[in-house]
C-alpha cells in the first residue's frame, strides 16, 4: 500500500452543531434534517469540552436503554471529549488504528490550534482503495 | 420509556443487501460499498450447513488498515463476521432490538418471519423510525414541526 497520509483524506466540511443543552431529541432532528450521521454538541465555555453524537450513540445509549430521547439530555450519550489528532502527516494506518482502538468512527483533525474537520471511517475506506477527493487540507 | 411504541415490524426495512463472494479481497467489497453507498456487504454461504456471513466498514478498517495490510491481499472471508445476528419477532419493541444491537456491538440485524427472510434492520432504520414517529406525533397535535 502506497504512504497516505491524513492531509491528503480530510475533508473540510462543517459540522452541524446542537446547543449544550440540548436533548437526544433535538440532536436526532438535526441529524435528520441535514442528513448527516453525526452532531457535535456545543461547549458551554471555553473550559468545557465539545461532544459528539452518532447515530450509533443514540441507538446504543438512549433508545436501547429504554431512556425517552425527548427528557435525556444529549450530553448523556455524547462522547465527551473528542478524540482528536494533529499530526497531518500522520499515515492513514494509524488514523485506522486510533479508530479502531477508541472505537469511533470520527476523528477530529486539528492543525496546531485549527480545527480543520473530521475524518471518518468511510474516508478511510475510500482513500485506501484510491476514490478519495482531494481535501482541504493540501 | 419511550412515549412512541414502535416496534420492530416499523423500522425494518425489506431490500437485499449487496453481495460479495468470500474469495474476493477486501479491496473488492470496499468499492462495492462505494459504489451501492452502504456499510455492510452480506456473503453468500457455501452450502445449506454453512453460515451467512456479512462484512461491514469497521471490519475492513479495524482488521486491514490499522493492521496495515494490504487491502487488495486480504481476502473477505478473513474478516467477516458470521454468523448473522437474528430476530424473528417482528412485533418486538424496537428498545431490544437497539439493546440486541447493542449486546452483539453489530450495526446490522437480519430479520426473519416465521423462518422466511424479510428484510434487514439498522441503526439508520432505527433513528428514522424514531424520527418519523415524532414528526408524526407533532402534526397529529396540529403543531408545525420545527428543528432545534
Amino acid at each position: 500500500m502506497e504512504a497516505m497520509e491524513l492531509r491528503d483524506i480530510i475533508s473540510g466540511s462543517v459540522p452541524v452543531k446542537v446547543r449544550s443543552d440540548a436533548t437526544v431529541a433535538d440532536a436526532l432532528v438535526a441529524m435528520m434534517e441535514n442528513k448527516t450521521d453525526y452532531v457535535l454538541v456545543d461547549r458551554t465555555g471555553p473550559d468545557d469540552a465539545y461532544g459528539i453524537i452518532t447515530r450509533w450513540d443514540i441507538v446504543e445509549k438512549a433508545i436501547a436503554e429504554g431512556e425517552d430521547i425527548k427528557k435525556t439530555p444529549a450530553v448523556d450519550v455524547a462522547r465527551r471529549p473528542l478524540v482528536t489528532t494533529n499530526n497531518m502527516d500522520l499515515d492513514i494506518r494509524w488514523v485506522a488504528k486510533k479508530m479502531a482502538d477508541e472505537g469511533v468512527s470520527k476523528l477530529a483533525v486539528f492543525d496546531r490550534e485549527n480545527f480543520l474537520g473530521f475524518v471518518s471511517d468511510m474516508d478511510i475506506l475510500k482513500a485506501v482503495v484510491g476514490r478519495h477527493k482531494k481535501g482541504a487540507g493540501q | 420509556m419511550t412515549p412512541t411504541k414502535l416496534t420492530l415490524r416499523d423500522v425494518v426495512k425489506t431490500f437485499e443487501l449487496p453481495t460479495i463472494d468470500r474469495a474476493e479481497s477486501a479491496e473488492k467489497a470496499v468499492l462495492k460499498m462505494v459504489d451501492e453507498n452502504c456499510g455492510a456487504l452480506l456473503v453468500p454461504r457455501k452450502s445449506k450447513n454453512d453460515a451467512y456471513g456479512i462484512v461491514t466498514k469497521k471490519d475492513i478498517l479495524a482488521k486491514v488498515v490499522a493492521q496495515g495490510k494490504d487491502v487488495s491481499k486480504v481476502k473477505v472471508e478473513d474478516i467477516m463476521s458470521r454468523p448473522l445476528v437474528i430476530l424473528t419477532n417482528l412485533s418486538l419493541d424496537i428498545r431490544w432490538v437497539a439493546k440486541s444491537m447493542a449486546n452483539s456491538g453489530v450495526s446490522t440485524i437480519a430479520v426473519f418471519d416465521r423462518g422466511d427472510f424479510y428484510g434487514y434492520a439498522t441503526e439508520s432504520c432505527i433513528i428514522e423510525g424514531v424520527y418519523n414517529a415524532m414528526r408524526r406525533a407533532r402534526l397529529e397535535e396540529g403543531v408545525d414541526f420545527v428543528s432545534c
